[in-house]
């Protein structure tokens, strides 16, 4: 009874701590969705592959985004012609390097500030790696769900327009709508036609409020519910496994990194608020460990594999997760193995 | 009866969730709960949030009776679970939330966590130096980082001690020791980790029940408990007190 009274409190305790980083998030990427236009930002970005993944896993920072709203956003950015590497890496490193989620880590980890540091910094080190293995691949169309791949640009000089966009203004069959960067199919899925146009043009500020509100319910109302679910496991976890097995898990240099890559993975907890309960293990688990699950968690995890599926194809997505499993286990491995921290 | 017909039913799904969390919140920090449930330096964090809920929920509450139709941006959001089980999760969590009273945590949490050694296991190491205080002014945590920076007992014999925790009974200690113990947060119930100093008494633990809350004053000495060289206090008073409203240390 007293172990059902200690976890209830546990559990309880994570939902408190967490409810308003979640907020505060849900609120940023609402406010993005509906107010910014990412195309003026892609005009700014540079190029060259490298420097693209790196600008594009620092656009976090303007963007503070959890792993469940950076897929609509990096989305939104391939669809507008940014560079693959940039997409990527914002993909894989904004959910963590900005600054709701420094924030976080930083009251979360009071004690060791250098968890927070060692965390932006090993993601951004990772999410640009995987982002220049990805620019290596020129068209990354048959990387992309058909539905968004039609309106990326194909990287081989243009073939002769067939009615749309050159001299011609007559309409083609199924056309919808002529806009300034090219014609919008009446028969393409309404969530792509959606995500193409700028978001919501022409509407009052309090039509726009209205919006933003309208979609932090939505996103609260879904991640609410995931962190429910992420904060009862990590609850029963500490109250009803046996001690003894945890410390031994959590011991071994590499037996911990493995176990707590599984947990972000199961887990599916929202990078606002992971780091409190990564704090729950932190006092038995190897520091290495708590970083591979702080890390590795909201790059990818059991949720937002549905959501990088909307986007990706199957086979992209296994590519995306084997790269930064691996380079997450290997680093993590050196920061357990190498360091005294 | 043409009210009820135009009533909005998602809407109303949608308002009480978000009314009933944002007073769950809202009651923890009424009832005083919250510090239980977290350290105080974020309390604000938790009540700002129970604030901004109710906000939206009234917000909500507008549009019960007038439908407006999705806007377009929200239609475009990539949904996960199905609405409704989402919605379900958060009322039964929320009236759960309102209902149950949390409690802290106690001796028998202190014991499964583990509590005998003061220098634990990987326990996170902090990065920051302790102010020095006089001994008689320590309270637990300070003794325990005290004696993590220079373990050894000797070094303390004799110096005043005045402590205030709840009590443990370690189940392998003779019948006349017990151990002072409190809580540690760095930031909420979900990383406690409980201290303690053993004490030896002249009499009988029973005395005081686990789980009771004392004062002890007394002096430090060493001895060897369990097999292991210890610093212990020898009390000259212990008194019954109540519990504290914050239970842990920081």
């Amino acid at each position: 009874m007293s172990q059902l009274n200690q976890g209830l409190t546990l559990f309880l305790s994570l939902l408190v701590e967490a409810t308003p980083f979640l907020l505060l998030g849900v609120a940023f990427s609402s406010m993005l969705a509906v107010l910014v236009d990412e195309r003026k930002l892609i005009a700014y970005t540079p190029k060259n592959p490298v420097l693209a993944a790196i600008s594009g896993s620092l656009f976090g920072c303007l963007f503070p985004v959890c792993e469940c709203g950076n897929v609509p956003v990096a989305r939104r950015l391939l669809m507008q012609g940014a560079p693959s590497a940039l997409a990527i890496g914002f993909l894989l490193a904004a959910p963590t390097v900005n600054p709701i989620v420094f924030w976080a880590t930083w009251i979360a980890f009071r004690d060791q500030p250098a968890m927070v540091f060692w965390r932006v910094g090993l993601t951004i080190l990772i999410s640009v790696i995987i982002a220049c293995v990805f620019s290596v691949q020129k068209d990354m169309r048959p990387f992309l769900q058909p539905a968004i791949a039609r309106y990326l640009p194909s990287p081989e000089p243009k073939p002769e327009p067939a009615l749309v966009g050159s001299g011609s203004n007559l309409l083609s069959g199924g056309d919808f709508l002529l806009q300034s960067t090219g014609t919008l199919k009446l028969d393409q899925p309404m969530m792509a036609t959606l995500g193409a146009t700028t978001a919501l043009p022409q509407q009052s500020w309090r039509d726009k409020a209205q919006a933003v509100l309208e979609m932090m319910l939505q996103e609260f109302r879904e991640l609410g519910a995931v962190l429910v679910f992420g904060s009862a496991i990590a609850a029963t976890v500490q109250v009803a496994i046996p001690r003894e097995w945890i410390l031994d898990l959590g011991q071994g240099p590499i037996t911990s990194i493995l176990a707590m890559m599984l947990l972000a993975w199961v887990v599916s907890i929202c990078s606002t608020v992971d780091s409190f309960f990564a704090l729950s293990f932190s006092s038995i688990f190897t520091s290495g460990s708590i970083l591979a699950f702080l890390v590795f968690g909201p790059m990818i995890d059991l949720k937002n594999i549905s959501l990088l599926l909307t986007t990706f194809k199957g086979r992209a997505v296994v590519y995306l997760f084997v790269l930064a499993a691996q380079l997450t286990f290997v680093l993590t491995l050196a920061v357990n193995l190498y360091t005294s921290w | 009866m043409k009210r009820i017909r135009t009533l909005y039913w998602p809407a109303v799904w949608d308002t009480l969730a978000l009314l009933l969390w944002g007073l769950m919140l809202l009651r923890y920090w009424w009832s005083g709960r919250l510090a239980v449930l977290l350290h105080p330096d974020y309390h604000w964090l938790a009540i700002g949030a129970g604030w901004v809920l109710v906000g939206m929920g009234l917000w909500r509450g507008v549009t019960l009776f007038r439908p407006t139709p999705p806007s377009a941006s929200a239609g475009a959001h990539i949904a996960l679970l199905p609405r409704q089980w989402s919605l379900m999760v958060l009322l039964a969590i929320a009236v759960f939330g309102l209902i149950y009273v949390p409690r802290p945590f106690a001796s028998d949490a202190a014991l499964a966590r583990g509590i005998a050694d003061p220098v634990a296991l990987t326990r996170s190491q902090p990065q920051q130096f302790a102010r020095q205080t006089p001994p008689a002014e320590r309270s637990l945590i300070d003794w325990i980082r005290t004696l993590n920076v220079y373990p050894e007992p000797d070094a303390y014999t004799d110096q005043p001690v005045n402590v205030t925790g709840f009590v443990i009974h370690p189940p392998q200690w003779d019948d006349n020791y017990l151990m002072v113990a409190r809580f540690v947060l760095t930031c909420c119930a979900a990383d406690a980790y409980p201290v303690g100093l053993p004490v030896e008494l002249t009499g009988d633990r029973a005395e005081f029940p686990p789980d009771s809350w004392i004062s002890v004053q007394g002096e430090m000495q060493t001895e060897t408990l369990d097999g292991q060289r210890r610093l212990v206090i020898a009390p000259q008073e212990v008194l019954t007190v109540p519990e504290p409203k914050n239970p842990y240390e920081f």
